[in-house]
């Protein structure tokens, strides 16, 4: 990769950073179907008070006497007494009585470091490697559409679309669609909310959301990749574009409660590991494909909540009872994440004969393993995560086109990120945050370089092998469907350095940003 | 036939009263929907408080009835009826904040009283659920109404005098003018926010 595309690509990174990992909802389809306020569920949307978790655990539905809340009484699709008749009739549910839809549209405006142009000192004779960074800019964000309910029979659903991104038509995606089928351990005789089966396309269960996180940047460990590109000694051969924050394509089954006791969720997902899917021009597929191996990654996740009330009948609530009014528990919940996949890179090269050219394929197992916490006392939360990533690093012989492989020391990365929120006022949240991130991966392709084993081609890169993030930062909810957020990053330290040697041109420096965002859903 | 007198004179005593008694109505205006009237407080005149304890309900995430209104020295029970957790609180009473009060939180199916001593609106709000919105007026004495839905009311059995009598109505600037009563009268208001 030439170095004016790498420093166009983590330029691009740090905004997309602030714009996509800045995706959050809060649905007001459920304001106008329940007539009540976002803050019904939410702390500082879209961050979950305990009610907005019972309320998702059940669904998209009150926990209890649901239909005592409706505002607008959904549409029958077959009369209930039809399931009497079932299995010679079509099972009735109901859909909601006003299409579900929420809208959202957020912007931005950021101010750079004054050395954000630093990195032009590499080449300065060559105008078309020159990257001017405004110092201040506008950005227009998301706008996005997004629908969640209930069919009935405890059938949840969601679908969430970027309709554009950046200020340009049609450029989104799709974020999370999925069917829920809630409690259908009913049907096996387990307890209530033992078992759920979701399907379709979702963030995997991570602790602490990232798709539908409320800071303007996302967690970093939680978009770490693991990619090593090869370079001439072949110390590193891996390629796993998988970050925890991909959106994954499969089927989870879940149970318990995220705002009391258990809750686990084991997912069985399509690879998402940056690989080009077969055309299927000879066995045509009947939808398409998605992954580009036959493996399916697996995720697993059990935490465990303790509610830290002294009165029984209150602990076991949704929400506690406080002295003055309901209010969410005081509360540690403790949690593990497991994943395990396979990252899949395909070579020309030559079959066992050494003469016949073929395709060698390198199956690389990874995992990723993790811890987290999360401690509530009334408006104060302090929460983290632990993540450490290992990919096995299988390195082709017989260059230069290879016929095999052999294993070389695994790449590894591991990190995490504390965050200390503050609602100072029910409108006002302020935030504290800390994330880092180690790689070896990084680190031998140079973006940690250091001076005694610098980069051959020096780009904007980290300063040290481990990435640190400040974050300090602070919300306000103008409306209970409008705010405004702030965030100051201080980012890791970098170094530029001349092409093709060791020779400092600057001293380390840190590119720090200030993002300031303003967002509406309705 | 000492009793037959006792009767006798109990019902010459009721009709003599009701003679003097009348009844002040009228229209709200300028504001839509239902509003309350009542007479102020009257010079060297107490009432007893109401034994009655009339039920103001959470139901459904809104406080049931929206607007309710009682005598001063009423003891109003709060109930929620709801299967999630609700609170009740107000800021004040008839713009006092010194009268502002929190009742805390109580499960479905429970009554939690309070006896409201000072006369003035309350606007009653729920601290989880912000949309929540209702309204006891406390009224100085027991000669009160609340309209209809066009804005008339009509105040009954309001012995013979003269009087203060104030409008108000959610939102809007409360209204006061001075009215004799003899027998019938009218009062007519025109509210504005």
């Amino acid at each position: 990769m030439a170095t004016h595309h790498r420093i166009t690509v983590i330029l691009l990174l740090l905004l997309l950073v602030v714009l996509v990992s800045g995706s959050s909802y809060a649905i007001p389809a459920f304001s106008r179907q329940y007539g009540t306020s976002c803050s019904t569920c939410h702390v500082d949307f879209p961050k979950l008070n305990d009610f907005g978790k019972a309320f998702k655990d059940a669904g998209f539905k009150f926990p209890k006497d649901d239909e005592t809340f409706i505002k607008i009484p959904p549409v029958m699709l077959g009369a209930p007494a039809q399931k009497d008749l079932w299995p010679h009739t079509i099972f009735p549910g109901t859909i909601p009585g006003l299409p579900p839809i929420g809208l959202r549209f957020n912007t931005f405006f950021q101010v750079v470091s004054k050395n954000r142009n630093n990195f032009n000192l590499q080449n300065p004779g060559d105008p078309t490697l020159q990257q001017f960074i405004p110092r201040t800019d506008f950005q227009p964000g998301f706008f996005s559409i997004f629908m969640a309910g209930n069919f009935g029979s405890d059938i949840a659903f969601w679908v969430d679309d970027d309709i554009s991104v950046g200020g340009a038509n049609s450029s989104g995606g799709l974020g999370d669609g999925y069917l829920k089928f809630i409690n259908i351990g009913r049907f096996l005789k387990l307890p209530t909310d033992a078992l759920s089966l979701r399907v379709g396309q979702f963030e995997l269960d991570l602790p602490f959301s990232q798709a539908r996180s409320w800071n303007l940047s996302g967690w970093d460990i939680y978009g770490q990749p693991n990619i090593g590109i090869i370079d001439p000694s072949f110390m590193q051969n891996v390629n796993n574009a998988f970050a925890l924050s991909n959106a994954a394509q499969g089927v989870e089954f879940s149970g318990g409660h995220t705002y009391r006791g258990y809750h686990y969720s084991l997912a069985i997902v399509n690879q998402n590991t940056g690989g080009t899917p077969g055309s299927g021009a000879n066995v045509p597929p009947v939808v398409t494909y998605v992954s580009d191996s036959n493996f399916k990654d697996l995720y697993g996740r059990f935490s465990y909540r303790f509610n830290l009330e002294r009165d029984r009948a209150s602990r076991n609530e949704i929400q506690a009872a406080g002295a003055t009014g309901p209010r969410d528990h005081t509360y540690l919940n403790l949690g593990t994440l497991y994943f395990y996949g396979r990252s899949v890179q395909r070579f020309s090269g030559l079959a066992s004969d050494g003469v016949t050219q073929t395709v060698v394929t390198a199956r690389e197992p990874f995992y990723r393993v993790g811890g987290d916490f999360s401690f509530n006392y009334r408006t104060f939360n302090l929460f983290g995560q632990f993540l450490y990533g290992r990919d096995q690093n299988l390195l082709p012989t017989g260059l230069p086109l290879p016929a095999a492989f052999v294993p070389s020391r695994a790449a590894t990365f591991s990190g995490g990120f504390l965050e200390a929120d503050y609602l100072v006022y029910p409108w006002m949240m302020a935030i504290m945050r800390w994330d880092e991130v180690t790689s070896s991966a990084d680190r031998i392709n140079g973006i940690g370089a250091d001076i005694n084993n610098p980069p051959a081609t020096p780009f904007l890169s980290p300063f040290h092998s481990a990435r640190h993030r400040f974050t300090p930062g602070v919300q306000f909810l103008i409306h209970a469907n409008i705010k405004t957020s702030f965030e100051y990053q201080i980012r890791p330290q970098q170094v530029v350095y001349a092409t093709g040697s060791n020779v400092r041109l600057t001293s380390p420096f840190r590119t720090n940003s200030a993002v300031a965002g303003l967002e509406f859903v309705y | 036939m000492k009793s037959n007198a006792l009767i006798a004179f109990v019902a010459v005593a009721a009709l003599a009263v009701a003679a003097n008694a009348g009844t002040i109505s009228g229209k709200v205006s300028g504001v839509a929907g239902e509003s309350v009237v009542y007479v102020d407080a009257i010079t060297g005149k107490t009432f007893p408080a109401p034994t009655k304890q009339p039920v103001m309900d959470q139901k459904g995430l809104m406080f049931q009835p929206h607007i309710m209104v009682v005598q001063q020295g009423t003891t109003v029970d709060f109930l929620n009826s709801d299967s999630v957790a609700h609170n009740v609180f107000w800021t004040s009473i008839g713009g006092n904040k010194k009268l502002g009060h929190n009742l805390g939180t109580w499960p479905k199916g429970e009554k939690r009283p309070f006896k409201f001593d000072n006369p003035g609106a309350v606007s009653l709000l729920c601290n989880v659920h912000p949309e929540m919105s209702g309204y006891i007026v406390v009224a100085p004495t027991p000669y009160y109404a609340q309209t209809d839905k066009s804005g008339a009311y009509k105040i009954e059995n309001v012995p013979d005098g003269s009087y203060t009598v104030t409008a108000w109505h959610e939102g809007a600037k409360n209204q006061s003018k001075p009215v004799n009563v003899a027998g019938d009268a009218k009062a007519d208001f025109t509210l504005s926010k």
